[in-house]
């Protein structure tokens, strides 16, 4: 029942404000977002605390069904989730963007969060799928008309980049989940994962990984499929921004935890030092990128492609503590990117581009409170111990040294070494943002100083801030919330 | 349950330290109180201390790996402990003083208790992945103090520098750490070191009964010698990228633009002596590798050479001391690298515990008499000293302690301990402690010639004799409480806190006529000239310089990754995203083909598309048929 509230409560608001209540004035319909996530966060803390669920026949003919519910891989995401549609609706009143009515812009915001929560609570496959499709279009209105409004054109094709990238991504995946339900006869998850994907004979479970995994790592985004990422972040308004770091790219990577690595281990173990190079080359790929990016919001973009990184080589170490790391380094980098998109979302407001080269007073120096936020991000996206990028990253390089039996050791610690060289370059583009944006020279009384963050936004930036720190300081809680779920699936077959 | 409350107190002094930052008095009140409240813990887990206890931590479940978080106290990790706290607390209390006007005291004083707060971590912990925790705070916290100052392009950059070699180093540590870890299924201390330990009992018993080398390893289940070897390679090239050893020493010269109570921070007891601390803890298993001490001892036998001379042709006695510092520190790690796996590495701990005293108040005597004389540079220090008696006594102490002078102060004795270590390790033979012993034996010669000149140009007469006002009472007070236990903190050994052997007269002896040739030297010239001046003029600019060793970071390391960089930049658009882009442009090109072709009005459309279904069917058939 509460399951039910909870994807029906944001799903309908965010359908009502896009379609009836499209015309709503901005103050009306702010409270409105507002209340809705905030209801929805209280009802996903009601989910999590009584374990409700719903499970009825759905398309009683091909065995489908209306099945969601919640475990420890995805009781973290269903909170951030949550934490992140109520902080994105807040924030409306720090930032409102310009391009359409305002109850369009919040009603996309409330359906993409009932899209993530749906995907993350889904135990079904075709569910899944077709709630990881229900976010796509929302996200897209997002990018293509509440973006950047500078510049029209990359607006547009970043936009259609996006929703073309990832709809041929999803594809893919549709491909793979169709193979796999035909093969082994249901779509249940929980089914699939205690053995009935397991049992497919080897050629099959390759095929519907490959399947998968292609389709699931465009969203991630996984080296080479990542170049719709800078874009689409460089052009979404703030909101945008957030929930496409913090909440889509987390499907995809719960999505390869459900699929792939669940029902076909077989298949996946097969795959698994291709996904391996790919995410390692994406560390080190995405920290050099950074090394030498201009558009401040682009660089936030391709570490996220570092972040993310880690998180697939993580996963194809194929070990339980490879598992435990990804989903931990999932949530940690929701957190911290989110974070870095409030601030340098914040930074572009004020400024009008987040180019680097231009030279601005220091943040340190004029609005210290922005800068010591900007800094507490930068230095949990360098890895930071105490805070959130820390134990996830390191937990990932131990299970790339030592992944499952099956694995090529030699491979994979060949990876783990780059990865730690990634590491240190993190440092390097962190610290060359610290440079140019935080430190600097005393401020030329005669420039315009930039303001200090204030308001809702100072709640939202204190709340990420919060969020990252505890999760540094506290890595025992979700380690352990994840931890008997991760065991089921068990260390590979 | 002490060793958290050791660790906490410093943290939650840090974080109430950011929270009141905005009012000096209560950022103030804050971090004193705190800071001598971690004294007062550590000094009484140190007297309560009997044995090893181990507190267990709050554990972690990370599938397979074992990470129990634990943190363990004994008496050598108790003495650490309370001269860590101590200088902290002296440094705290002297910032109140030395950055009274400073508009971000609030934030220097939480992050030098984040700092403490993280070398103590890293001296009580148990588990590894908290020794990396600690480390790698403690980086940070060089990054911030170090740019305090971060008005200055100078302090920014040094700052920049000082983290980002750190860091390159510690890729090394990480792995280290990572593997030895791997190897036992566990982070924890004691499980990580009995996997990797040489069975020698075991081993030798095989022996006796005729097997074979070979068979009696494998029988007894001897760790791979080659991995163990490397991993503890990889540790020490992160221990020498924080201790700035040689190949990465020059970063914690330029890392003088941070305020002087931060350099003696970290110089004195924290970031740059935790890699002797780090290595003594795992050094059952470093003593079973030949390879990882020959490694360890040929980088410090270079560096405290190398540092010494440096340190002697400075023209800024500031960073005079740093060189000495990155000398002394290959100091305290060549006993580690020396050491009879018998005896341990105590001897090194004992020389980190009194250069903790010394360098501490070395350091802060010098920003006193900076600010008095409006300078750090020899040529506008000269006579300083006679600012206050303090620092006249504090220099000749600090001095002497620095030189190791035997008996008198408590760096002499501690470095007797070290060169009898090395002494020790040479006569065994199976390590570098040939190297090491003649790379001492010449760097106290060295060291005394430039500690006679720091003293020599401190307190030289001068007409106008410098003065500073408005020092108050209880920096007086921090710097003689310092001076004391130079004087008297030899007594330590007595507590047997250091598990250390006698010294022979027979050394001192030795110790007094190396240091004798050492200061003669230093005063050819004379008790009133410069003796960088007199023996080492064109050698000057040079060291000053740090042998050029920048432009060969930037030549070797940081243009080629930026141009690395450049190139992937270029290749992820103009390649890696062609295929995308290619796509859109063929579909739009599709799209308006089609368009064309399907208007009306164009008969030849219509020819078109039977054309193109006749070259279609063509093609079909010609895949089928052949």
């Amino acid at each position: 029942m509460v399951m039910s509230l909870l994807l029906a409560l944001p799903g309908a608001v965010g359908l009502w404000l896009v379609t009836g209540g499209r015309g709503l004035p901005v103050r009306p319909a702010r409270w409105v977002a507002a209340a809705t996530a905030a209801a929805t966060l209280v009802l996903a803390v009601v989910v999590v605390a009584l374990g409700s669920s719903v499970d009825r026949p759905w398309l009683p003919e091909l065995g489908m069904r209306w099945s969601f519910g919640l475990d420890g891989i995805s009781v973290p995401l269903v909170l951030l989730t949550a934490t992140i549609g109520l902080l994105v609706a807040a924030h409306a009143w720090a930032e409102m963007p310009t391009g359409g009515s305002p109850a369009t812009f919040l009603g996309c915001l409330l359906l993409v969060e009932a899209g993530a929560l749906a995907t993350f609570a889904a135990r079904d496959a075709v569910l899944f799928f077709v709630a990881f499709e229900v976010v796509l279009v929302p996200m897209w209105l997002l990018v293509g008309r509440y973006g950047d409004d500078h510049d029209p054109r990359a607006r547009a094709d970043a936009a259609h980049r996006f929703v073309l990238y990832t709809a041929v991504g999803s594809t893919t995946m549709l491909l793979g989940i169709l193979l796999l339900l035909a093969r082994a006869g249901t779509s249940d998850l929980r089914a699939l994962a205690d053995g009935a994907g397991g049992a497919l004979g080897g050629g099959t479970q390759l095929a519907v990984a490959a399947l998968l995994v292609l389709g699931l790592a465009v969203k991630v985004p996984v080296f080479p499929f990542h170049t719709w990422l800078p874009p689409a972040h460089t052009t979404a308004p703030t909101a945008g921004s957030v929930l496409l770091a913090a909440v889509l790219l987390k499907m995809g990577t719960y999505g390869l935890v459900r699929l792939p690595v669940a029902t076909v281990p077989d298949g996946f173990t097969r795959l698994a030092p291709v996904l391996a190079v790919a995410g390692t080359v994406g560390i080190v790929w995405g920290a050099l990128v950074c090394l030498v990016e201009r558009d401040l919001k682009r660089l936030i973009a391709y570490s996220s492609v570092a972040h993310m990184g880690f998180v697939v080589l993580a996963l194809a170490s194929g070990s339980e503590t490879g598992l435990q790391a990804a989903l931990y380094a999932n949530v940690a980098h929701g957190a911290v990117s989110a974070l870095l998109f409030v601030v340098v979302g914040g930074l572009k407001q004020r400024w009008g581009s987040v180019d680097l080269t231009v030279p601005r007073p220091a943040l340190r120096e004029t609005s210290p409170r922005l800068g010591f936020v900007l800094l507490l991000g930068l230095a949990a996206s360098l890895g930071l111990p105490g805070l959130a990028g820390f134990w996830g990253e390191f937990l990932a390089v131990y299970a790339a040294w030592d992944p499952a039996p099956e694995r090529s050791r030699a491979l994979f610690v060949a990876c783990a070494v780059a990865a730690a060289v990634g590491a240190a370059l993190a440092a390097a583009y962190a610290l060359r943002v610290a440079g140019i944006v935080w430190a600097g020279d005393r401020p030329d009384p005669e420039v315009a100083t930039t303001p200090d963050t204030s308001g809702v936004e100072r709640v939202v930036l204190g709340v990420l801030a919060v969020a990252v720190v505890g999760l540094g300081v506290a890595p025992m809680v979700l380690l352990g919330t994840t931890a008997d779920a991760v065991a089921r699936i068990g260390g590979g077959p | 349950m002490t060793p958290w409350l050791l660790v906490g107190l410093p943290v939650a002094a840090a974080v109430l330290g950011v929270a009141l930052r905005r009012n000096d008095l209560l950022a103030r009140a804050v971090a004193v109180g705190l800071g001598a409240a971690t004294l007062l813990v550590a000094v009484l887990a140190w007297a309560l201390a009997d044995g090893s206890a181990v507190s267990a931590g709050p554990g972690l479940r990370a599938g397979e790996l074992a990470v129990p978080l634990d943190l363990v106290l004994d008496p050598t990790r108790g003495a650490l402990a309370a001269v860590v706290a101590l200088v902290a607390l002296a440094v705290q209390v002297y910032s109140t003083w030395y950055l009274e006007t400073d508009d971000r005291y609030g934030q220097f004083a939480a992050t030098v208790s984040l700092f403490t707060g993280a070398m103590l971590l890293v001296v009580v912990s148990a588990d590894l992945l908290l020794t990396v925790v600690g480390w790698e705070v403690m980086g940070w916290c060089s990054y911030l103090l170090i740019g305090h100052w971060s008005r200055r392009a100078a302090a920014r950059r040094a700052a920049l520098k000082a983290f980002l070699v750190t860091r390159v180093a510690d890729i090394g540590f990480v792995l280290g750490i990572i593997g030895l870890a791997a190897g036992a299924g566990s982070t924890s201390l004691s499980a990580v070191l009995a996997p990797w330990r040489r069975p020698t009992a075991c081993i030798d018993a095989a022996l006796a009964d005729g097997a074979l080398a070979g068979e009696a390893l494998t029988a007894c289940g001897a760790p791979d010698g080659a991995l163990r070897a490397t991993l503890l390679v990889l540790v020490v090239v992160g221990i020498l990228g924080k201790s700035a050893q040689v190949p990465f020493q020059d970063w914690l010269a330029d890392a003088m633009e941070g305020p002087t109570p931060a350099s003696a921070l970290i110089h004195a007891a924290t970031m740059v002596a935790a890699g002797t601390v780090v290595l003594a803890a795992l050094f059952p298993v470093f003593a079973d590798s030949p390879a990882a001490r020959w490694f360890l001892g040929v980088a410090v036998a270079v560096t405290m050479l190398l540092a010494a001379l440096l340190a002697f042709a400075q023209t800024d006695l500031k960073r005079m001391l740093a060189w000495s510092t990155v000398s002394q520190v290959a100091v305290m790690l060549s006993a580690v690298a020396a050491a009879p796996p018998a005896d341990g590495a105590d001897a090194g701990l004992l020389h980190l515990w009194s250069h903790a005293l010394f360098k501490s108040l070395l350091f802060l005597a010098i920003g006193w008499a900076a600010l008095a004389a409006g300078g750090t540079a020899a040529m506008a220090l000269r006579g300083s000293a006679a600012a206050a008696p303090v620092l006249r006594t504090g220099f000749l102490v600090g001095f002497l302690s620095l030189a190791g002078v035997p008996l008198v102060v408590v760096g002499g004795l501690s470095k007797e301990h070290v060169l009898v270590t090395a002494w020790d390790g040479a006569v065994q033979a199976d390590g570098p402690g040939v190297l090491v012993l003649v790379a001492l034996v010449l760097t106290a010669a060295v060291t005394a010639a430039y500690s006679t000149r720091g003293y020599l140009v401190l307190t030289a007469h001068v007409r106008q004799q410098p003065t500073a006002t408005g020092v108050p009472a209880v920096v007086h007070g921090v710097l003689w409480v310092l001076v004391l236990l130079t004087v008297f903190g030899s007594l330590v050994v007595l507590t047997g806190s250091f598990a250390v052997h006698q010294v022979s007269a027979l050394w001192m002896l030795l110790s007094v006529l190396v240091i004798g040739v050492g200061v003669a030297v230093a005063l050819r010239g004379g008790f009133d000239r410069d003796p960088a001046q007199v023996l080492a003029r064109r050698f000057v600019p040079v060291a000053d310089a740090g042998l050029g060793v920048d432009l060969l970071y930037r030549r070797v390391v940081a243009t080629p990754v930026l141009r690395l960089a450049r190139l992937v930049a270029f290749v992820d658009t103009e390649v890696v995203d062609a295929y995308v882009r290619g796509s859109a442009v063929a579909t739009r090109a599709a799209g308006w083909a089609g368009a064309r072709l399907h208007r009306a009005e164009r008969p030849s459309a219509a020819v078109g598309l039977v054309l193109t279904g006749v070259v279609l069917l063509g093609a079909l058939g010609v895949l089928a048929w052949s």
